[in-house]
């Protein structure tokens, strides 16, 4: 890792631990279901930002597996959806900016990917990282269910979350990661990129004298840094076709540099594997997970 | 995974209400009554050497300010052949920059609810679909549809753009809302409905449960003596009940593993279809993620435009 990366880190670790959580958890009455509760969660994060997340407990006794879903680049959230959610915890956390999670910051998309970039201070993408981080601690503060083994998974800017958050976690049992966004990789910059990774370049074409400061910005966000730092089996697809998210090449540094890392590579684009690499996830986890 | 055996032995107990024209052509002479007045900003950071991207407002269904990506070639002078792209359920609008080059004008449509249109109607996701369910003239969809019929409306007043040649096109909510708008604006000339949603309520709030159908299901469960009028509410929305109106060439996508838009409930849509149609299927793949929709659907819509032979 980068010094400067290294720095990024331990800063963003001490500002996170200046600021309480102030967990408060209210059951959402509309949205449970027989088999599982669905609760929702604010907390606060650095900067002392209120988030949101979804939480989905099973009915019955813990200790339960839990599955974080990091969230994609995008306005929304889902609420909780996935097939295991009767057997396992699952938590759909929000970054700054996302709907629930707007009232001091509110992402455009386009437009998030470069919001204050011109300064590594402003740069809200630097701190998006850290809010998933205090998710996952907020998960233990809670006593709704007793946790047992954690899967992290995530799509695009997700997929990049999920890694981040192994990296800095040890709590972590297993990693899935579709197309992990390439912020950070100087390549992200290049012209002739699909959105997301786009909105990059859109920037330095309207403020060319601003490169340098917007390499600085991202460059600590670079999953190559702190690729070397999971210890949990990451299972990582990327699509061939993908030059809005992970470009195949990144994909590939990125996995050699995982210690174990199951790279599986498709014909798809920005969707990776697509369904069929949905069902290859959902075995994988569940095996991970222990849930048979 | 269904196959399109399933497909053909699904039978929907959707029907269609007897007022269901007089609703939408009363909707529609509510719409014609309000102007306009759009307005187009340059938004220079996304214009690159093939468009020229611009924000639009125009107004609809009371009043509300909607919003759009406008993206024109920036050779040649016109009048332009433009496809007008409908958002996902949860997704935000793309800004389309990739017809620029073959020529092609696109707009991309911010329903009201989206970031960039919900200063005044904002029942997130979930919550749009439940938005308004106890009566059809306040469900939200009413709005969300006028704002669709009002996106091509716009078009239609914009002398660089060949009102002969109006394409639309979306997946999930947006191929929907292909069906639905094609349907009530014959102005547009073909379109590609993907995975569509907002077909077959009442089967498909019960096949899966998955978001968004699953907030019928979870409304259904909370206002369980409401049953029969959400039900009733939802046949003037619902897109099986549109598609014998429509009388442009249309496509619809089909994955057969999509968990999130049964196939036999977009089949059901495909199927009432009267006029030409073509149906396309995709073993293997679930909501959103068939390798080859995006060719195809590109494919059909430059052989629709007349940019070039499907295959070529």
């Amino acid at each position: 890792m980068s010094i400067s990366a290294d720095r990024f880190w331990r800063e963003n670790e001490a500002v996170l631990a200046e600021v309480m959580p102030q967990l408060q958890v209210q059951r959402d009455n509309f949205y449970s279901q027989p088999d599982w509760d669905v609760y929702q969660l604010h907390y606060t994060s650095a900067d002392g930002m209120w988030l949101f997340s979804w939480l989905s407990v099973p009915k019955g006794d813990g200790p339960f597996p839990v599955i974080v879903r990091m969230p994609d680049y995008g306005s929304v959230h889902d609420i909780v959806y996935t097939s295991l959610r009767d057997r396992a915890v699952v938590m759909n956390p929000t970054y700054r900016g996302q709907r629930r999670s707007d009232h001091s910051i509110q992402a455009k998309y386009p437009g998030l990917l470069t919001e204050g970039i011109g300064d590594p201070s402003s740069y809200v993408m630097r701190r998006v990282f850290v809010d998933v981080l205090r998710a996952v601690d907020v998960l233990y503060e809670q006593n709704l269910a007793q946790i047992g083994k954690m899967a992290v998974i995530g799509a695009g800017l997700g997929g990049s979350l999920a890694l981040a958050v192994a990296a800095r976690r040890g709590v972590v049992d297993a990693v899935a990661a579709n197309t992990p966004m390439a912020l950070g990789n100087p390549l992200a910059f290049e012209p002739g990129l699909a959105y997301p990774l786009a909105e990059l370049n859109d920037y330095l074409r309207m403020y060319p004298d601003q490169r340098d400061a917007a390499a600085q910005s991202t460059a600590d966000l670079d999953p190559l840094n702190i690729a070397s730092q999971i210890i949990a089996p990451v299972l990582l697809s990327v699509g061939i076709n993908d030059n809005g998210s992970c470009p195949v090449a990144f994909g590939e540094e990125l996995a050699s540099l995982i210690h174990h890392c199951d790279l599986r590579v498709y014909h798809g684009a920005s969707e990776g594997g697509g369904h069929e690499h949905a069902q290859i996830q959902m075995s994988w986890l569940s095996d991970k997970l222990g849930l048979g | 995974m269904a196959t399109q055996q399933d497909l053909e032995a699904f039978s929907t107990q959707v029907t269609c209400p007897d007022d269901f024209d007089d609703f939408w052509s009363g909707t529609l002479e509510m719409l014609s009554g309000i102007s306009l007045k759009s307005v187009i900003t340059a938004e220079p950071i996304r214009s690159n050497d093939d468009v020229h991207v611009f924000h639009v407002t125009f107004l609809s269904l009371g009043g509300l300010e909607i919003s759009a990506w406008y993206s024109l070639p920036t050779k040649g002078d016109g009048p332009f052949p433009v496809i007008v792209n409908f958002p996902g359920y949860k997704s935000e609008p793309p800004v389309r920059r990739d017809w620029g080059k073959k020529g092609v004008a696109v707009l991309s449509v911010a329903v009201r609810g989206k970031l960039m249109s919900s200063s005044e109607f904002n029942p997130g996701y979930p919550g749009l679909l439940t938005a308004g369910l106890e009566s059809k003239e306040n469900y939200g969809y009413r709005g969300v549809i006028s704002d669709c019929v009002r996106a091509v409306d716009f078009l239609h007043s914009r002398p660089e753009i060949d009102p002969e040649r109006i394409y639309a096109c979306g997946s999930s909510q947006g191929g929907g809302l292909t069906l639905i708008t094609a349907a009530l604006r014959p102005e547009i000339k073909g379109g590609v409905a993907g995975y569509p949603f907002l077909c077959c309520y009442p089967e498909a709030m019960t096949m899966f449960q998955s978001y968004p159908y699953d907030e019928l299901a979870c409304y259904a469960r909370a206002y369980p003596g409401d049953e029969e009028q959400t039900l009733e509410t939802l046949r003037y929305f619902d897109a099986v009940n549109f598609a014998p109106r429509i009388k442009c060439p249309m496509v619809v996508g089909i994955a057969l593993d999509d968990e999130v838009c049964p196939p036999e409930t977009s089949y059901a849509a495909y199927d009432a279809l009267t006029a030409h149609k073509e149906l396309w299927l995709f073993p293997n793949s679930g909501h959103g993620n068939a390798h080859d929709y995006p060719g195809q659907e590109r494919a059909w819509l430059e052989n629709q435009i007349g940019l070039t032979a499907v295959g070529s």
